[in-house]
């Protein structure tokens, strides 16, 4: 799974009819960082332009967790 | 699918949104960093880069900015142009 995605299984009771689902949640990498260092690499402009950031190090794909909290 | 546009119409249009998305970026950047010397080369550098397309665009397919904010040298050619819907 990508390292972005935090995969937790929430208590779930014997008296719970429901199976337990796996969940997961994204943890973008600006969540980490307060203010950004100077002189951090950077994508080539078309690459950026395709990625929707300048900044490997901030990049996120931002989609849906394959079994987990994403909307559907 | 074959548009009546020319490839190189396509091809600077999406250069330039480019070089617009790398010069948005970077402005974020220098707002919390304005100091930074090789942003702000970068910066400079993007933005002679932009001219130039800006005015190789315009000269051959027409004003790209309304309210002349582009070169009226062809006259106003709105309604001949593609309308943005249209590209």
């Amino acid at each position: 799974m990508d390292p972005q995605w935090h995969a937790y299984t929430p208590y779930s009771s014997a008296l719970d009819p429901c199976p337990p689902r796996p969940k997961a949640y994204i943890v973008p990498p600006n969540q980490y960082v307060i203010f950004q260092p100077h002189g951090l690499r950077q994508f080539a402009p078309r690459e950026a332009l395709k990625r929707g950031t300048l900044w490997p190090e901030l990049y996120s794909p931002y989609e849906h967790g394959d079994r987990g909290g994403g909307r559907r | 699918m074959s548009t009546g546009l020319p490839k190189e119409y396509y091809r600077l249009l999406e250069e330039l949104q480019t070089v617009d998305f790398v010069l948005l970026e970077l402005s974020l950047y220098l707002d919390t960093h304005p100091d930074d010397p090789q942003a702000i080369a970068q910066v400079q550098q993007f933005y002679l880069r932009r001219q130039g397309l800006v005015q190789q665009f315009e000269t051959q397919f027409g004003p790209l900015q309304e309210y002349a904010h582009s070169p009226t040298v062809m006259g106003w050619p709105w309604a001949e142009m593609p309308w943005p819907w249209q590209v």
